[in-house]
């Protein structure tokens, strides 16, 4: 019996900036359920006269990090939930979630398959849980990611990826800046295109099981190419944000 | 890819980002869960489908041929569901 979806009140454990606009909130859930990679929680925030909004922040963290879940928040510009996470909360903060909800846009580390992940900006955050579920549950199953971002102040968890990459049995990582490189950059410096993903993803072969997230028109020409190079569009799973929104 | 300067296509989403709405109406996980597009017979799962979610109500369009599958309307005292747009729907006995 899968308890029901009830709303929660989680309280904000700690903050963590990653980048100038985007920080990681760690929360304590008083029902705590094992989530899976992928998925997300739906937060509500209701003002004083009632008005309720609410948003969708995929989990950043391992299923395996029981008790708490960690939502990497990009903020938005005139977002109504991610300006408030930003400027106003602070730890000891409680705010309304439900979840974990979702059942496509999730990998688990008995999916054998070579994984092909490719997050553009703050669409690393679904991807990322899947790496650290990897790392966690020791799989070995060949993985590369692609991830784009403007420059390089904007990539989030940029050490951790190294460390991950560097790891027996760790994914490949390529990263690619669209808008400004450092002077030694030695990555990408374009959006990413067919030829890109012929030379990350043609190693994995044409089985592997390729997650998409970030904006949406990225979305859209990231999968357009895979399918273009040969992999199957049954194998491919999306996840698009929203530009605005949050 | 052609640019588009169709604002409802950017800021389209897929239906996970609904999961949690249709979570409430069906009292399961549905996005995993197949479904049917009544006008092209298309079968996929419901997270496939393309989620318009910036209107008065969220539209869940098929993404092969784009038609409307369901529309979902809160207000304060309820929901509407209108899936006319789906054969069927399957919804997971929990």
């Amino acid at each position: 019996m899968k308890p029901t979806l009830n709303w929660q009140i989680a309280s904000i454990t700690t903050i963590k900036p990653e980048t100038p606009n985007v920080k990681t909130f760690t929360l304590k859930l008083p029902s705590w359920m094992r989530h899976r990679a992928g998925q997300h929680y739906d937060i509500r925030l209701t003002a004083e006269d009632g008005y309720q909004t609410q948003r969708s922040y995929s989990i950043a963290s391992a299923p395996e990090h029981e008790g708490e879940v960690d939502f990497t928040v990009e903020r938005i510009e005139d977002g109504e939930v991610s300006t408030y996470l930003h400027d106003v909360v602070l730890p000891g903060d409680r705010v309304e979630v439900r979840g974990p909800i979702g059942g496509y846009f999730v990998w688990e580390a008995s999916m054998s398959e070579p994984l092909l992940l490719i997050a553009g900006g703050s669409g690393i955050v679904p991807l990322m849980a899947m790496l650290r579920h990897r790392a966690a549950a020791g799989a070995n199953n060949p993985t590369a990611l692609l991830y784009s971002s403007r420059n390089f102040e904007d990539v989030i968890y940029y050490n951790e990826l190294n460390m991950l990459s560097k790891a027996n049995g760790g994914p490949n990582v390529f990263h690619t800046l669209t808008r400004s490189q450092p002077a030694s950059w030695e990555g990408y410096s374009r959006r990413i295109d067919e030829a890109m993903l012929k030379e990350v993803a043609g190693p994995l072969g044409r089985t592997a099981q390729a997650f998409i997230c970030g904006p949406t028109l990225m979305v859209e020409s990231a999968a357009n190419a895979l399918v273009k190079i040969g992999i199957d569009s049954n194998q491919i799973r999306t996840e698009r944000f929203g530009p605005t929104g949050g | 890819m052609e640019e588009t300067t169709d604002i409802n296509r950017e800021l389209m989403l897929d239906a996970n980002a609904t999961a949690g709405l249709l979570y409430e109406i069906f009292g399961a996980e549905m996005t995993a869960s197949p479904t049917e597009c009544a006008n092209c017979g298309r079968e996929d799962e419901i997270g496939t489908l393309l989620a318009f979610t910036h209107g008065p109500g969220i539209v869940l369009r098929c993404s092969s041929c784009e038609n409307v599958v369901i529309r979902i309307v809160q207000t304060s005292e309820a929901i509407y569901l209108d899936a006319r747009g789906a054969v069927y729907l399957k919804v997971a006995r929990t």
